[in-house]
């Protein structure tokens, strides 16, 4: 699981990549920790290559939308696969996040 | 002269075959005790062991199945049939209890009729129904139930006794008498002791009725007897997800605690006022019951099944139905999860209550022992009166639903006939009962299939292998030396003999089934009787007595246990009425048999 996080035009972007389990939730919320107290900024997740998200990776992105929220800024999850979306329908969180 | 010696030195005086049957004798008790393997089962592998050891024959070994006691146990059961599905016994009951306005007179208005027909009934037949019709009477009245299931039982159990086809063990005495004598007893021989020993039990029961525990039914206040785990899940279409706990107000619920939080994909996760709440989510709660199961309205929350379902599908067709876990119910040590019964019965659990005991566990997963009580969700039509339902869980809110017609009349007809032919010994009681329920048949009071389905065959069982063991007690000469024991600790005064015998009868079955207990007594009771010269019958109605009064714990028989989970008992609740209602019973009991009979000498 690789998580990166960088500062482009003025957006955050996000980038996943593998599968999040339990223990790689733990690892990326690391990482992207600064983003849970949003500064106005929107959030772009790039989940092209991500094959799997545990509920604990789930936490992590709703903890950022919950503060993007609070500062009227959007998180926007970009290429995310079947699969992965099937993950966002199946626990009632795909209309709380915008999919490109 | 070497066997001589060998026999009383190192034997007792008893032989081999004798000593087999004591450590069957012991391993049956202990086996009824400290473990959950059925009666009947254990009464079989004890008569094989004793035919496999040479202690009986063949003859001997099939005696049981062909007793005369077992037959009328077994036919009786088809005579009640043609009683209860004509209507007869409910519309006794509907009429005879009124509406009285204090606790006292209502126990007198419910014992003394429920001990009337059990002098005739069945009285597991008769716990059975009258715990239902019980449990909406105490609402009528403002009553506790747990005040009125331990008087009702008391009373169904000492009415038993008033006839000879009142219980089993009366039965089993007095066919144990006829075989040994060739005479026959009468079918109200008993009468007099045991009318005496009801008055004397009721005013007793009235008379101590404080010490009868006063809890809220599990119907109508699981809250406040018994804790439940409530197991909620979070359908898709949730308002509240992508909420926190704390946020939605699933965290901190009115009644109860929320202990654990699953989610879709069972991973661990720290339960706090924080989490977020996911589609698919599992949230356990525990409390009462009624304000949890609110957050299925005001948080649109299902309860956790299989599969999640749309609010809409629930309420509609379902109703939720309360059942208790009977003693030898096949789901005790398993999980409802590792059962089928929801499956085969379209049911969910909701809820799990044990008295006195949190259970912190989801109620699906919760190693179920006899008497919990448990909350389905059932299909408004689920009949919980099914016999794969029954031997499993004891519904509490069933009513039997029959229509009282001309054939109530017809089977009370019958009836009638059948007590005052065997009363005046115009016919046999076998023949007697026989008739009877060919005749319950032939004027259609049953269908075929209510009359089998109203023979417990299982107790058939267990009462055939309790008379096996009784044969083998009396085959091997322990009858006789334990009578002589007792002559020796006594002396040979007639009264103390009897009573001795019928103070062990009365110890043993308050933790053995009484019909085990009965058919080991008879043969000892009869041979004491005979050791000291004196005419057995009135020892064997002293005995009668004292192996009925089987009032001080749950397990002594089938009736005390049907009543454990509907009244919310606790073991010690029997304690505290049924040891002292024993005494008084038994000593009541004996007193009476000995001036309505006088002992005479042989």
């Amino acid at each position: 699981m690789n998580t990166k996080l960088e500062e482009i035009d003025g957006k955050y972007m996000v980038t996943l990549e593998g599968e999040m389990d339990t223990a790689a939730a733990h690892e990326a919320e690391a990482v992207l920790k600064p983003l849970y107290k949003s500064d106005g900024k929107d959030v772009i997740i790039d989940c092209i290559n991500l094959t799997y998200l545990s509920s604990g990776g789930l936490r992590i992105l709703l903890t950022i939308l919950k503060g993007a929220k609070a500062s009227n800024s959007k998180v926007v999850m970009r290429g995310a696969s079947d699969e992965i979306k099937k993950i966002f329908q199946l626990t009632g969180l795909i209309s709380y996040f915008d999919f490109e | 002269m070497t066997t001589y010696l060998f026999n009383n030195i190192f034997l007792w005086g008893l032989s081999i075959d004798a000593w087999i049957t004591i450590a069957t004798v012991m391993a049956v008790i202990g086996v009824m005790l400290f473990t959950k393997v059925r009666t009947d089962a254990i009464m079989l592998i004890a008569i094989g062991v004793l035919f496999a050891l040479g202690v009986l024959d063949a003859k001997e070994m099939c005696s049981g199945f062909s007793a005369g006691t077992v037959v009328v146990t077994g036919v009786l059961g088809v005579v009640m049939a043609g009683l209860r599905y004509t209507g007869v016994l409910q519309w006794m009951l509907k009429h005879v209890f009124g509406l009285p306005d204090r606790y006292p007179t209502a126990l007198l208005r419910m014992m003394v009729p429920v001990s009337m027909l059990s002098a005739f009934l069945s009285n597991t037949m008769l716990t059975m129904l009258f715990s239902n019709v019980l449990k909406r009477w105490s609402r009528k009245l403002n009553i506790a139930p747990s005040k009125l299931y331990l008087p009702m039982m008391y009373a169904v159990q000492m009415g038993g006794v008033l006839t000879l086809i009142g219980t089993s063990t009366n039965i089993i005495v007095a066919d144990y008498y006829g075989t040994a004598t060739g005479k026959t007893m009468n079918m109200f021989s008993i009468l007099v002791p045991g009318a005496l020993c009801l008055f004397v039990g009721i005013l007793f029961i009235i008379a101590v009725r404080r010490w009868l525990p006063d809890r809220k039914s599990p119907e109508e206040a699981f809250e406040t007897a018994f804790d439940y785990t409530v197991e909620l899940r979070v359908p898709s279409d949730n308002p509240n997800i992508c909420k926190t706990l704390g946020e939605a107000g699933l965290f901190h619920v009115k009644g109860g605690n929320l202990i654990d939080i699953h989610h879709f994909d069972h991973d661990p996760s720290v339960l706090s006022e924080d989490e977020f709440i996911m589609g698919g989510d599992r949230l356990l709660y525990t409390g009462q019951i009624d304000e949890i199961l609110e957050l299925k309205e005001t948080h649109n929350l299902v309860v956790s099944d299989h599969h999640v379902r749309s609010m809409n599908e629930i309420n509609k067709n379902y109703e939720l139905r309360i059942a208790f876990v009977n003693f030898y119910s096949k789901l005790i040590g398993k999980t409802i999860g590792d059962s089928s019964i929801e499956r085969d019965n379209n049911m969910v659990l909701v809820a799990v209550a044990r008295r006195g005991r949190r259970i912190e566990a989801p109620p699906r997963e919760v190693e179920l022992q006899a008497g919990d009580t448990l909350l389905f969700e059932c299909p408004r039509k689920t009949n919980t009166y099914a016999k794969h339902l029954t031997s499993q869980l004891q519904f509490s809110d069933f009513q039997e639903v029959v229509k009282i017609g001309p054939n109530a009349i017809v089977s009370s007809l019958i009836m009638t006939a059948m007590m005052i032919l065997t009363a005046l010994n115009v016919v046999s009681l076998l023949h007697g009962t026989v008739l009877a329920a060919l005749a319950m048949l032939l004027f259609r009071c049953c269908t075929i299939n209510q009359a089998m389905d109203s023979v417990s065959w299982r107790s058939l069982m267990s009462l055939a292998g309790s008379i096996v063991l009784g044969t083998a007690i009396a085959k091997t000469g322990i009858a006789q030396m334990v009578a002589l024991t007792v002559v020796d600790l006594v002396g040979t005064q007639p009264i103390l003999v009897m009573l001795g015998v019928c103070l062990a009868a009365m110890l043993i079955t308050q933790i053995v089934e009484n019909v085990a207990v009965t058919a080991m007594f008879a043969p000892i009771m009869y041979q004491a009787a005979m050791q000291v010269g004196y005419e057995p019958a009135p020892f064997l109605l002293a005995l009668m007595i004292a192996a009925n009064a089987s009032y001080a714990t749950p397990i002594a028989a089938s009736p005390n246990m049907l009543v454990y989970g509907p009244g919310g008992y606790r073991f010690t609740d029997y304690m505290r009425i049924g040891i002292p209602l024993t005494i008084i019973v038994t000593i009541t009991g004996v007193a009476a048999v000995i001036l309505a009979y006088p002992l005479v000498k042989l």
